[in-house]
């Protein structure tokens, strides 16, 4: 029974893996729709890192655009300024961000600060990081960018195969998800996001399980920030903006269902989808953002992952009222 | 040396104009206001609006702020609605989260539907001489401004018994309404207050410079950072901590450039809630 069950992740997981793997075939060959798609591997890496920092942890990071964009530029300037390949550069930028990620949740938890409190400091953070790219016009060009056609990282910047190393990015996060929430620091996670103090009376090591979550997940927002810088061939404060990152994730995430497996990826669907249709109205997007995180927040919470268990609820009830 | 000071002062008063509304409306119900920049914006295009289409100037003014307080109102009698049925840390987060998504709302509506509308009301400045050094009439008017708000503020909320309801509303709410005293009409008005003080704001920014669309993001972070730095219920905390952030911020942009000075700025922040979450300059609540 258990050795069932803990297949049965496993298989929904290679389900997703294997539609997302064939998904490029449906674009018919259309280079803009491949980005698409490709863009939207990447908003539900990040919706699966952010999944484990604020869904199980509830910390309220709002620098997922800076830790992202801290990782990218380390990796890109050490790959420009010392000649390296960017596969070697990237670790580090990696490390950075779950670092400074770790760092946060440990300030945090130790000064005892609350959801908003988290969020006001990681948000000066995220404005830190933009001013301090904008500052260093000397190694990251300012506002212009750097371009990264040419660092070395060619697998990332061909059509399909680019596509192919985010999936597989995003297939190791679910992973690792997976693995983190089979293990005990995943029960812990449960028991913590019903009730702190209950799980920390019961034992629970709560600002150990929340600095783990946070760096863990802030080295993946890394690792989506610095694949990107390559994939999209110049990087820009812009590209790593609270707007263009956090936002998008936070909506993503909340389309999807808070502290779910595949609410990420459902999510990242659907966003993808919102986004595209409300393309033709260019600087509207913000506004439907802002409408979106409302009647998000506000009414449905528990996401698309919820939808198909509520209607099955619903037709019971439907049912046992008409026998 | 001096006019850079005065050039802090002039604008450490407007910071705290700008911030104040923050810390009121979080010290009454829980609620950090994220989209308080933008009500400035609103307040200011609204009176750059009512200037374009032939309304006198000081008539705008006022209306411009009379409607950065109406659009308060609907926001407290919609939006706010959710977030004030929850309590404790699930308000919190609900007020950040709608309050960032209404954000989002105002910039995206007023940049694409007045693009290119700002507020700058061209004045006749001359600048005067203050002391032997010369300062432009708009500084002046603009402290003035910000000086009269917030004597005005402290009066209503030490001699009037509205509030006083407002005071005890900060320090308790269940000791508040268990007086007598109807949190929820209470927190309308500070809102529709704080709402008018973003106005007010607002337009003091356009007499000062110019204010745009594109402003409310910058509005809101300064403000967030001052009302932090100040401790968020404090109201003398926050007009010193802007006045203290504006000299700072003259004297490093002056020093260091704008960049680092708003990190400085930043950091200040940052450090306030790490190392003393009430404020550095709460000594009255």
């Amino acid at each position: 029974m258990s050795a069932r069950r803990s297949r049965a992740p496993l298989a929904s997981l290679g389900a997703v893996a294997l539609v997302l793997a064939l998904l490029p075939l449906a674009t018919g060959g259309s280079a803009h729709y491949l980005r698409l798609l490709t863009l939207m591997l990447a908003h539900m890496a990040y919706a699966v890192a952010f999944n484990l920092i604020f869904g199980h942890t509830k910390q309220l990071f709002l620098c997922l655009g800076a830790l992202a964009g801290g990782s990218a530029y380390v990796s890109v300037v050490l790959a420009r300024e010392l000649h390296l390949s960017p596969w070697l550069t990237m670790p580090a930028g990696i490390l950075v961000a779950g670092a400074l990620g770790a760092l946060f949740s440990y300030v945090s938890v130790r000064r005892g600060l609350g959801t908003i409190f988290v969020g006001i400091v990681t948000l000066a953070f995220s404005l830190i990081f933009q001013n301090v790219i904008l500052g260093l016009r000397d190694l990251t060009n300012g506002e212009t960018g750097i371009v990264t056609r040419d660092l070395g990282a060619s697998v990332l910047q061909r059509a399909p195969s680019s596509y192919y190393a985010f999936l597989l990015l995003l297939v190791g996060a679910l992973l690792l998800y997976d693995a983190l929430m089979r293990s005990r620091l995943g029960a812990a996670f449960r028991a913590l996001s019903d009730d702190e103090l209950t799980a920390e009376l019961a034992g629970i090591d709560v600002a150990r399980c929340k600095v783990v979550a946070a760096g863990v997940g802030s080295a993946l927002v890394g690792a989506v920030g610095a694949l990107y810088a390559y994939y999209s061939g110049l990087i820009n404060p812009s590209v790593y903006s609270l707007v263009a990152v956090d936002i998008a994730v936070l909506i993503t995430l909340l389309l999807g269902g808070l502290g779910t497996r595949l609410g990420p990826v459902l999510g990242g669907a659907a966003f993808a989808i919102i986004e595209e249709l409300v393309r033709p109205f260019g600087q509207l997007n913000v506004l439907v953002y802002g409408a979106l995180l409302i009647v998000l927040f506000v009414a449905f919470r528990d996401g698309l992952v919820a939808v198909p268990g509520r209607a099955a609820a619903a037709l019971l009830a439907l049912r046992r009222a008409g026998g | 040396m001096i006019p850079i000071l005065i050039d802090g002062v002039v604008q450490g008063l407007q910071l705290s104009l700008l911030a104040v509304g923050i810390t009121l409306i979080y010290g009454l119900g829980g609620v950090l206001n994220l989209a308080h920049g933008q009500l400035a914006i609103v307040g200011g295009v609204a009176t750059a609006l009512l200037i374009g289409g032939g309304v006198n100037v000081v008539a705008a003014c006022v209306l411009g702020v009379l409607g950065a307080g109406l659009f308060a109102l609907v926001v407290d009698r919609s939006l706010l609605v959710p977030a004030y049925r929850a309590h404790g840390e699930e308000r919190l987060l609900l007020g950040l989260v709608l309050t960032l998504g209404l954000s989002l709302l105002i910039d995206g509506y007023l940049n694409y539907q007045f693009p290119n509308t700002a507020l700058t009301l061209r004045l006749p400045v001359p600048s005067v001489n203050l002391g032997g050094f010369r300062v432009r009439s708009a500084s002046i008017g603009t402290s003035l401004i910000a000086i009269l708000a917030f004597l005005v503020l402290l009066g209503f909320l030490r001699r009037t018994l509205v509030g006083k309801a407002v005071r005890s509303i900060i320090q308790n709410e269940v000791g508040a309404e268990l007086c007598g005293i109807d949190a929820t009409r209470t927190r309308t008005l500070i809102l529709v207050l704080s709402g008018m003080l973003a106005g007010l704001a607002g337009v003091a920014q356009g007499l000062f410079s110019s204010l745009g669309t594109e402003m409310g993001v910058e509005f809101t972070i300064l403000g967030l950072i001052v009302a932090v730095v100040g401790g968020v219920r404090s109201i003398n905390g926050t007009l010193a901590a802007g006045v203290l952030l504006g000299i700072v911020n003259a004297f490093a942009s002056y020093y260091v450039g704008t960049y680092l000075a708003f990190i400085i700025l930043l950091l200040a922040a940052m450090i306030t809630i790490l190392v003393r979450p009430s404020g550095l300059l709460a000594y009255w609540t």
